[in-house]
């Protein structure tokens, strides 16, 4: 069984991630780490939330713990659960724990996934008690400064239904991301991508007229890491309209009717 | 007299109305030739045509024998079917002129020999445009393509190749190069130094003047669109490369019809040519007539519309053939007409639009500001309370056309705008709205400003005197739904309008006696509908779960002891039976509920409640009654989030019976509340004692399709509807509207109070 120190070794970011700044986003989750408030990222899918989730780590040099929320998530699937190991009962950390324990940054993906009752677990731990209670363990553990708490959601297609309720929302920072500025967008492709930069400007030039089709029954348009698999595509040999159909446009709807509007932007452009 | 006979059969047809004796004496006379059976099919279409449009429906007698010289008994209804579209989309005008001259249009496209018809590629190429405009253009049929720079227009078919692939890429072509013309500015050309400006009225642009201040504005007109379509030309090699390889390759037909003597005719057939053809070739084209530098310039895509119009006057004077008449020079199918009068009137609506907008948005920042502030602003509203409002002069504004020439400098500085001398900075919103307008119509008029602090004015006041009004019945919106018509087998659009009101809360004892009457019952159902409620409760034997199953751990420790093969299903979990359900009683509220049938329906729908609110579900209750199609009603009772509290109770109790029942329209509604709503299931339940009827032609077949067509729609929304019923022919109809298991048949009134409940419960468990 892995010890605790080599479980958090992997959550560990070695290689600085690629991020391009383009605000003031970096100083706000800074102050915010240093004044150890919880932050809550917004914004659409594939904008970047987590990469730079990935990148404040790597800057802070501390773990990053990473979990996806989904309708079943429970309680004990954060804080921990006994399990049973040869005959004897083994007390397990869940993510949440684990990072208290050892002052990691924990990152709850997508939260309005979550069940309500379930949010509620990290309440004590966004405010100023910086506290997670273990029922089972009888245990009170009390956040290290080094730990930090933050989540993120898409205000965009959750329904209203998802949304977050204000006494777990009226506790965090919270920083809006969106998609990047075209010229930025066009960097980010190009490096991330690792296309040249006019085939990286056409695919920016596509995303942005999926990204006005709001009106048209497109619920999202390409996210830019959508753009980035295209581009990846293209350096394997793949043939630029293949790889727009395959990576931005059949992942975007079902609708054939859009679909094939979609694919004339394609045709058009490139 | 067949005649006679005719005409008896045409008025039984439209009844109620009745028309004029001598126009259907004149449309029928031509049919006492005509033999029975084609009679009967073309009469059968008067009930169909006829609530749609009378004239139309005279006009189709009008031209139905001729018609029919082409058209075989079984084609007959498709043709209708699309003069009614067309009506319904176009007018009038529209749909006479198709049933005119179109009879053989209409055959060669039912054999598929016309070209490509816009209707079947629409669907496709309205998101390609609005993606590319980033704009919500729309594309409209017409006799000419050109843009009013809101709507693209384009032929309705195109047959100019043979191959429809190619006939395709010329549409996207068209509704490409006119977005073109939009983006690159054509219409909004400013006047170029040393150039006359004309009259510079509030809505008419400056193009316009100039090129009609022309002895021959045709061939200006012509003139600058053909430099405009260069520029667009290579705009779009520049941001569409791919769609202009494509489009180098079609076989663009260039005939020359006219003569070619004209310098004018020459100079626009070459330069077409080079309109079709590559770069190269349009350099070749253009030296003859420009210098190289401008040549350059419109080659490398720096030209602007100043640099067009600054052109004009130069080729006009080379081209402008004083013993020779103008006869313009047919366009490329692309380039279509440049009309700029009706870019004029679109621009005249967008900006009465978005001042709309603008009025709402600055009212409603007004009713932010403080009161003292407020008062300060519209103290001459309150001076004169019957005037219109601020005086004009009153208002300054710190942006005029000069800020918006320079915006793009200066996106810093904020908008400030002065009324009464009261200064007023703009929130973020409302600034962007602003920075909107002033892009793109170059100043804001002060009376939007002033109507919006006459708006909000009217709100002021409105909040002081505060929810006077109660009146009966108060409505609270109306909505357009479309009704099915079976014979045409299509959807008469736009055909109800629903008004949503509001029920008068009505205080009577109706509650209490009812709560009384049935009190052992409302116990016995209380109890029941918990017993439903959901529940949280632990599995054991789970893989995974939040607690050790201790039964589950010392039976596996003692098999592993025995020898045996252990169980590694040692967890509890809590699982959540959750009720995800969401459902919307809808109520007959029709003439012949009046009576015992009101009281029960009304004490089912207490005892329902009272049950419902144990249980937990969200519940909506409506009533639906109405005359005509003008006016259907929708009575509010109970919305699925509110509380069913003294207010809903007086809802109830005031619920009776009022007119007709359009089924379509309530449940068509019933299905648009429960598509907003998120839940596993979603139910519509019908209370009704009989058939759909309404006053108008809303009865029989008629009634039934549409209301089982509109229940189709919510079955395809996912929506379960069911109904209860206490009409006792119910089985003859019931079953092809709502499918066979999802009605029931309650034969005696009295017991509904008593079967709803249980009736609910079967159905949801």
């Amino acid at each position: 069984m892995k010890t605790v120190e080599q479980r958090l070794e992997e959550h560990l970011i070695t290689a600085e991630p690629y991020y391009l700044v383009s605000g003031t986003e970096i100083e706000i989750a800074l102050s915010a780490y240093k004044n150890g408030l919880p932050l809550l990222l917004k914004g659409p899918t594939g904008c970047g939330k987590t990469r730079f989730m990935q990148y404040l780590a790597w800057k802070l040099q501390r773990p990053l713990i990473t979990v996806s929320c989904h309708d079943d998530l429970s309680t004990s699937d954060l804080v921990g659960r006994y399990l049973i190991r040869s005959g004897e009962a083994v007390w397990i950390d869940g993510p949440l724990t684990l990072a208290v324990r050892a002052g990691a940054i924990c990152y709850l993906d997508e939260i309005v996934e979550a069940r309500k009752d379930t949010t509620v677990v990290i309440h004590p731990l966004a405010d100023d008690r910086r506290e997670l209670p273990v029922e089972k363990l009888g245990e009170l553990l009390t956040a290290p400064p080094e730990f930090m708490i933050s989540v993120s959601y898409n205000p965009g297609y959750q329904s209203v239904l998802k949304d977050l309720k204000p006494s777990t929302r009226q506790r965090f920072v919270a920083i809006s991301f969106d998609y990047p500025l075209p010229d930025q967008e066009v960097e980010i492709v190009c490096q991330e991508g690792g296309v040249e930069k006019e085939l990286a400007h056409s695919l920016v030039k596509l995303a942005g007229m999926t990204r006005s089709l709001k009106e048209s029954g497109l619920a999202e348009g390409a996210s830019t890491r959508l753009l980035i698999q295209a581009g990846k595509l293209t350096q394997d040999g793949i043939d630029i309209h293949t790889a727009c159909r395959v990576a931005i446009i059949e992942p975007l709807s079902d609708d054939p009717e859009l679909l094939a509007a979609l694919q004339e932007m394609v045709s058009s452009i490139f | 007299m067949k005649l006679a006979a005719l005409s008896e059969q045409f008025y039984s047809l439209v009844s109620p109305d009745i028309p004029n004796e001598w126009d259907v004496e004149e449309v029928m006379e031509p049919f006492i030739e005509t033999n029975d059976k084609v009679c009967e099919v073309i009469l059968e279409h008067i009930p169909v045509i006829w609530p749609v449009s009378h004239s139309l429906c005279y006009d189709f007698l009008r031209q139905a024998p001729e018609a029919l010289k082409h058209l075989s008994l079984e084609q007959l209804p498709h043709w209708v079917g699309v003069a009614l579209d067309i009506y319904e989309n176009d007018g009038l005008r529209t749909a006479q002129r198709f049933m005119q001259d179109g009879v053989e249009n209409h055959l060669s496209r039912l054999k598929g020999s016309g070209g490509l018809a816009l209707a079947s590629v629409e669907k496709r190429l309205l998101p390609y445009i609005r993606g590319i405009a980033r704009d919500e253009l729309q594309i409209v049929p017409a006799r000419e393509t050109y843009t009013d720079t809101s709507t693209l227009y384009a032929p309705e078919e195109i047959n100019l190749f043979h191959n429809n692939e190619q006939n395709f890429l010329l549409y996207k072509l068209i509704f490409t190069y006119q977005w073109g013309y939009i983006a690159c500015g054509s219409f909004l050309a400013r006047a170029p130094e040393g150039f006359p400006l004309f009259s510079n009225r509030e809505d008419s642009l400056w193009l316009r003047a100039f090129l009609d201040s022309f002895t021959n504005p045709p061939l200006a007109r012509d003139i600058y669109h053909l430099l405009e379509s260069i520029r667009v030309k290579i705009f779009l090699h520049k941001e569409l490369p791919g769609l202009m390889r494509a489009v180098s390759k079609l076989p663009f037909p260039l005939d020359l019809p006219l003569p070619m003597k004209n310098k004018a005719n020459l100079f626009f057939a070459s330069i077409q040519q080079g309109l079709t053809g590559d770069k190269t070739d349009l350099y070749t084209l253009l030296q003859p007539h420009l210098t190289p530098s401008e040549c350059q310039r419109f080659l490398h895509g720096e030209a602007t519309p100043q640099d067009s119009a600054r052109l004009v006057p130069r080729l006009y004077s080379t081209l402008h053939n004083k013993d020779q008449d103008y006869i313009p020079f047919p366009p490329l199918p692309f380039q279509g007409r440049l009309k700029l009068r009706s870019v004029e009137t679109a621009r005249k609506v967008q900006k009465e639009k978005m001042g709309e907008q603008f009025v709402d948005l600055m009212a409603a920042h007004f009713l932010t500001l403080s009161q003292e502030k407020l008062k300060n602003i519209l103290k001459d509203e309150e001076r004169d309370s019957g005037g219109s409002g601020l005086a004009e002069s009153d208002v300054s504004m710190i942006m005029d056309s000069e800020f918006a020439q320079t915006a793009d400098q200066d996106k810093a500085a904020p908008l400030l705008v002065t009324i009464n001398n009261e200064e007023l900075e703009f929130p973020p919103e409302l600034e962007s709205f602003t920075r909107k307008f002033l892009d793109e119509f170059g100043q804001l008029p002060t009376r939007f400003i002033t109507s919006a602090a006459g708006k909000a004015g009217e709100g002021m006041l409105r909040g002081d005197v505060g929810g006077q009004e109660e009146g009966e019945q108060q409505s609270t919106g109306t909505v357009v739904y479309d009704e099915w018509d079976y014979r045409r087998q299509g959807y008469r659009k736009n055909w109800c309008s629903l008004q949503l009101k509001e029920l008068p809360q009505v205080h009577s004892p109706f509650i209490r006696n009812t709560l009384d009457k049935y009190h052992g019952l409302t116990l016995r159902l209380r109890h029941q509908f918990e017993m439903m409620r959901s529940q949280e409760r632990f599995v054991k034997r789970q893989r995974e779960g939040d607690d050790i199953d201790f039964d589950a751990l010392v039976e596996s420790l003692s098999d592993t002891q025995a020898g045996l093969p252990s169980s590694d299903r040692l967890f509890i979990r809590l699982k959540q039976d959750e009720r995800d359900i969401a459902v919307l009683f809808l109520v007959d509220m029709s003439n012949s509920t009046s009576g015992w049938v009101n009281t029960a329906l009304k004490e089912s729908l207490v005892l329902m409640s009272e049950a419902m609110e144990v249980l937990g579900d969200r519940y909506g209750i409506y009533g639906f009654s109405g005359m005509r199609r003008s006016r259907c009603e929708l009575f509010h009772v109970k919305h699925l989030t509110e509380s069913y509290g003294e207010r809903v109770k007086e809802r109830i109790s005031s619920i009776g019976p009022s007119e007709y029942t359009r089924m379509g329209p309530p449940i068509r509604h019933a299905t648009r509340l429960l598509q907003e709503v998120d839940a596993k299931v979603r139910l519509i339940i019908t209370l009704t004692d009989g058939k759909p009827e309404d006053y108008d032609d809303y009865k029989g077949d008629y009634a039934i399709e549409d209301t089982r067509h509109a229940l189709l729609e919510a079955k395809v929304a996912g929506i379960h509807p069911f109904c209860i019923t206490i009409d006792h022919q119910a089985h003859d109809y019931m079953e092809h509207m709502y499918g066979p298991a999802n009605y029931i048949f309650v034969d005696n009134v009295r017991k509904l109070p008593l079967r709803m409940p249980e009736i609910y419960r079967t159905l949801t468990s």
